[in-house]
């Protein structure tokens, strides 16, 4: 099972790795990272707008990426049939899924693990440390990018890679704001509190993973500042394996059933 | 039956397009055995269901009814995909592989250890003679080349059971050689080989068993010597006779008369008493040379049984 999953997850890594476009999104981000450093010049905020720029790139382009990833590459599979070699050898269908989303998870951190390199350089050509709240922001990230993917797979299991990025980038959007939504809908009619605490439901609770700027139990939460607990990255962590997990296997349900013509 | 490599029992398929409300009845209760140890051809023009057929043996899709099995497993079956080989129609592999990596790839899924994995894909490359290509990707191959490094992939888990689908599409006349070389060359190896075709000439030489399939269902199945041999069409006998002779009694009784010299040559129907015609013939002073019985080709069944079909009525069809 580990071996045959392992396999595709190579072999799907080996194919992202071929996409030009992330290299151009590598060199978007490390681009935006050196910016940055002027930016915070003018500013006379180097650290901070640094910081900003740096995890905002991680997050943006991160989720984009996994979107991007996860509703392409298990539908050009089908589409191009080379799945049909693969299934019909003994491999379980949901192993195929998690093996295609293992690929693309090595790919996203090589990525996250990379605009991470280039914001401690930007950090290290300013003198200023790399701090834990950096980390811990980074970390997050890396949890949130992991968990769009998922999401992005989950839509691709069934639909078009169009309307699967479409429903993706739409998760991530609400899920970014659901506290944003909360708020406002506190005044809101009956109705609507209930229509938009299911559709918050549904939703991975993104907005766990950028804090920064937030409210957290009444206290204020900064990366420049006052920041989460490592448990508390800890058990946002395990709320995203969780929605990763069960995600991946409504995929793989949903892929078992199909017909690959 | 523990003989039969393969079991299919009133197996059906309809498509169902989700939008365009379409219904395509691909298969409407095909029946057909394979035993273990023989080539099965598996013939019918565009469209007539073999790679719905095979899809639904490998399972990437299921059947709307019916049943089958594979090594005397009930499909689906992990088990019996272990002692399959699958060559896909037109396949399409990772082009960016290197044919010695598709063959590990296709080596780890089947769980064989490492050093077997690159033992076996180095003599399969070679068998398929891809070793002059095998430094290129996939992407830099021809259609006749991707089909051999299919084969080559097919076969890495030496398989009881293989599987293809249009292996001679995409070569010339000389790969078709070799492939229908390596599918007997496969048979000797005790394994059984069922393959699709709509390519007759690759059926008549190599086959044990074949099956035709029109517009999803089976219209023949037999083995070629049997297929053929049921219709006598007529047949072509030749005289020489002198050439004042009158010889209208003798050419009445056939068609495609030809009188050269003293060289009397025609075709006698399907029922006709031959040895009462040779009687007359020697009578009027006539020598046979040659006397010919005139069977279908499987090119000619083929074709008819093709008509056949287009002459009746299709229930549900393309609609
Ligand atoms: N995915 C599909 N959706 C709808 N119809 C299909 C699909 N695949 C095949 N068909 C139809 O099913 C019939 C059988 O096709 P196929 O099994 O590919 O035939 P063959 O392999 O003998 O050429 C054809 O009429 C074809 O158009
Ligand atoms: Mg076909």
């Amino acid at each position: 099972m580990i071996g045959r999953i392992w396999a595709i997850a190579l072999n799907t890594f080996r194919e992202a790795a071929r996409i030009r476009v992330l290299y151009g999104i590598v060199v978007l981000v490390v681009g935006a990272n050196l910016l940055s450093i002027v930016l915070g010049e003018m500013a006379h905020e180097e650290t901070r707008v640094a910081r900003d720029v740096g995890l905002t790139g991680m997050s943006l382009f991160g989720a984009l990426t996994a979107i991007f990833l996860g509703v392409f590459l298990l539908y050009t599979e089908v589409q191009r049939r080379t799945i049909h070699a693969i299934v019909s050898k003994p491999i379980e269908r949901w192993e195929f899924v998690v093996g295609k989303y293992l690929g693309m998870a090595l790919v996203l951190t090589v990525l996250v693990v990379l605009f991470g390199l280039a914001m401690t350089l930007v950090n290290a050509v300013q003198g200023t440390p790399v701090t834990g709240n950096v980390v811990q922001a980074i970390v997050l990230a890396w949890f949130e990018v992991l968990t769009v993917a998922a999401i992005a797979i989950f839509f691709s299991s069934f639909s078009t890679p169009f309307m699967s990025g479409i429903f993706a980038l739409a998760m991530w959007v609400i899920g970014r704001v659901t506290p944003d939504v909360e708020a406002a809908a506190r005044t809101a009619s009956p109705w609507i509190k209930t229509l938009t605490r299911i559709t918050l439901e549904i939703v991975p609770d993104l907005h766990l993973f950028a804090v920064s700027g937030r409210s957290i139990d009444g206290a204020h939460v900064s990366v420049h500042g006052d920041f989460v607990s490592w448990g508390y990255v800890g058990l946002a962590g395990l709320h995203g394996l969780g929605w990763i997990i069960g995600l991946l296997a409504l995929s793989a349900l949903l892929f078992h059933r199909r017909d690959f013509v | 039956m523990a003989d039969l490599a393969i079991d299919v029992r009133d197996l059906t398929k309809t498509y169902r397009t989700p939008f365009a409300r379409r219904k395509v009845e691909a298969l409407r209760g095909v029946t057909f055995q394979v035993e273990k140890g023989h080539i099965f051809g598996f013939v019918g023009p565009n469209g007539a269901g073999k790679t719905t057929t095979i899809r639904t043996l490998m399972g990437l899709i299921r059947p709307t009814g019916g049943s089958a099995t594979i090594l005397g497993k009930q499909l689906p079956s992990r088990a019996a995909r272990f002692q399959v080989g699958f060559l896909p129609e037109a396949p399409y592999f990772y082009d960016y592989l290197t044919v010695a990596e598709l063959c590990d790839l296709a080596g780890r899924l089947f769980g064989i250890p490492a050093a077997v994995r690159k033992k076996r894909a180095d003599e399969l490359i070679e068998r398929v003679g891809l070793s002059r290509a095998r430094g290129q990707a996939l992407k830099k191959y021809s259609k006749g080349m991707l089909q051999r490094a299919g084969l080559a992939q097919a076969l890495m888990n030496d398989p009881e059971l293989v599987v293809l689908d249009e292996p001679m599409s995409g070569l010339d006349p000389i790969g078709r050689k070799e492939v229908r070389d390596l599918i007997l060359s496969l048979r000797d190896q005790g394994k059984t080989v069922f393959f699709s075709t709509h390519i007759l000439s690759d059926v008549e030489a190599i086959t044990d068993r074949v099956a035709i399939i029109v517009k999803g269902e089976l219209r023949e199945h037999g083995t070629p010597g049997e297929l053929v041999s049921r219709t006598v069409l007529g047949t072509d006998v030749m005289i020489r006779i002198a050439e004042a002779a009158d010889v209208t009694a003798l050419t009445d009784a056939g068609d495609r008369v030809r009188r050269k010299g003293d060289a009397l040559s025609l075709t006698l129907p399907a029922n006709a008493d031959i040895d009462a015609w040779i009687a007359k013939a020697h009578a009027a002073g006539g020598k046979i040379v040659q006397v010919t019985p005139r069977h279908e080709t499987l090119e000619d069944l083929f074709l008819r049984k093709v008509e056949d079909a287009k002459a009746s009525p299709s229930p549900g069809g393309d609609t």
